[in-house]
């Protein structure tokens, strides 16, 4: 089989195999430096915009959180006039991280290396000994603190989520998500949200399996036996695949499960992910209450390149990629309610919200199904995957049985890397 | 009447260059000539542990020389980042050609 990597020219800049039917990702997309450096360039300082924090997470003036959009470090910060600043956590005097915290409040930022301190929006204060120490050393006449602040992103807010970008060039964000994503992240984000908690989970992959991973309605049913047992989500029920941003973005949603034991039966026959003789030891952990006025009961929203909202019964979540490397990424789980819910749903929620995260009952095996794929494809760097499920195109469907979403993906994505 | 204790003499200090002088009962403490006129304010700056002396004086303003903070000698009052506490300042008398402030010996 010839070399699928285009070694003559650049090797980050793939050929991708033609195919007859289906779509083949080459699987050194998986597993070469080339390709996760070009990403970072291409992808996460490229004309896209990169989730960094809910409004939420830092809502009084000095409050700031510390992330990354790709492997860049920023940090997030409230100003004392309420603004929402991004900026790279790297000091204007030697490169060091300015912000080693995760989260906190401080009236500026200050390094450890040499006090070299910064306001809320990026801009420097202060450099010890500027003036030199009785009368030696110190800063040259001509140094201008004006000249020596942070890089500062070009930021925007969506419905309290923030995001930030590197591009000059990328759209306004509604533009770049789309009306359907809009309408999507709207739908659940309609009033104030506040923070229950977060949760941190490293996966020994590709950051691109995930992308995949949840762009798949295939998988739910088969992968995810909590799901299916319990009758959260089966192929059956009625739901939808659509994409946005040009094939960027998914949305997955289902409506409120079907009861009907003979279709399922007649689906699953001897599957082994179904046995709907199993019942809950505690049917508590499923109690809740209607969040919206339509009967979908999950939302998989999946936005380029580094976040996905989630509806799954009444826990919500966002859930940011953080990249380090070509075979490993954090995904960062901030699980939130409303800032109007009374006790009892606040109660709800967090004891629902045993179904996501890294243990989750329904989400822990993603993590798996990630590391099952990188362990598999490492040496095989010119073969290709096979992606027809559903017709083989990227295509949105209004059933679950399908794989267009992951296909739209990927083709925005090579798009995106494709030599200039 | 309470004693004086003497801090200098007037010719040990010129604007410019303030003079660091430790007596009893006060922290250590600097003496400024702003014009005609001398102040003395605390010499450790309320931000940290810095000598204002080895400072940088522009009239009525004294910069520390740690994170370059300043704060106005008359008054004490901070100005500048990131000093927010103001400086204790204590009344000074010429005489004799030299700066006396009120005597804490003993205090």
């Amino acid at each position: 089989m010839t070399s699928i990597v285009n070694a003559t020219t650049n090797p980050a800049v793939l050929d991708w195999p033609q195919t007859d039917e289906g779509f083949a990702v080459p699987y050194d997309v998986f597993t070469s430096p080339d390709v996760y450096a070009r990403e970072q360039e291409r992808i996460f300082r490229g004309e896209n915009w990169s989730f960094v924090a809910l409004e939420a997470e830092i809502p009084n003036s000095g409050d700031y959180k510390t992330t990354f959009i790709g492997d860049t470090p920023v940090v997030v910060t409230r100003d004392d006039e309420g603004g929402i600043n991004v900026i790279q956590n790297r000091c204007a005097h030697r490169g060091a991280l300015v912000c080693r915290e995760l989260r906190g409040n401080a009236a500026h930022l200050e390094c450890v290396y040499h006090q070299w301190a910064y306001d809320l929006k990026g801009k420097l204060l202060g450099v010890p000994f500027r003036r030199g120490v009785k009368g030696k050393g110190g800063m040259p006449k001509s140094f201008d603190l004006g000249a020596h602040g942070l890089d500062v992103l070009r930021t925007e807010s969506l419905a309290g989520l923030v995001f930030a970008t590197f591009s000059d060039e990328a759209p306004p964000l509604a533009d770049y998500l789309g009306p359907t994503t809009v309408a999507a992240v709207t739908r659940i984000f309609n009033r104030p949200v506040a923070v229950l908690g977060d949760q941190r989970q490293f996966m020994h992959g590709n950051w691109k399996l995930y992308a995949e991973n949840t762009r798949d309605p295939y998988h739910a049913s088969l992968l995810h036996l909590f799901h299916n047992t319990f009758g959260l989500y089966r192929a059956s029920q009625q739901g939808a695949s659509v994409m946005d941003g040009d094939g960027r973005h998914s949305l997955l949603y289902t409506r409120a499960s079907t009861t009907d034991e003979a279709v399922d039966r007649e689906i699953y026959k001897d599957s082994r992910s179904l046995n709907s003789e199993f019942r809950l030891q505690d049917p508590s952990l499923l109690a809740g209450r209607a969040d919206f006025d339509d009967d979908i009961t999950l939302v998989i929203l999946s936005i380029f390149p580094n976040v996905i909202v989630q509806q799954i019964a009444n826990t919500l979540a966002v859930r940011q990629i953080v990249t380090h490397g070509e075979d490993g990424f954090e995904l960062v789980w901030t699980h939130f309610g409303y800032a109007d819910d009374d006790e009892e749903m606040r109660a709800i929620r967090i004891k629902q919200s045993n179904l996501i995260g890294p243990a989750g009952l329904i989400s822990m095996e993603d993590g798996e199904a990630v590391e099952i794929v990188q362990k598999a494809v490492v040496r095989d760097r010119e073969r290709a995957s096979y992606i027809a499920m559903g017709g083989g195109r990227a295509e949105d469907a209004e059933h679950l049985v399908t794989e267009g979403a992951i296909i739209g993906f990927w083709e925005a994505y090579r798009q995106q890397m494709a030599a200039a | 009447m309470s004693s004086l204790v003497r801090l200098c003499a007037v010719d040990e200090v010129s604007e410019g260059e303030p003079r660091r002088v430790v007596v009893d009962g006060y922290p250590p403490l600097a003496v400024y000539q702003v014009g005609d006129d001398y102040f003395v304010t605390a010499d450790t700056c309320t931000h940290g542990m810095a000598s204002l002396c080895e400072g940088y004086q522009d009239g009525e303003e004294i910069e520390c020389p740690y994170h370059g903070g300043a704060f106005n000698i008359k008054s004490g009052e901070p100005l500048a980042f990131p000093c927010t506490e103001p400086l204790e300042t204590v009344p000074v008398e010429l005489a004799d050609d030299a700066l006396w402030v009120a005597s804490r010996a003993g205090a």
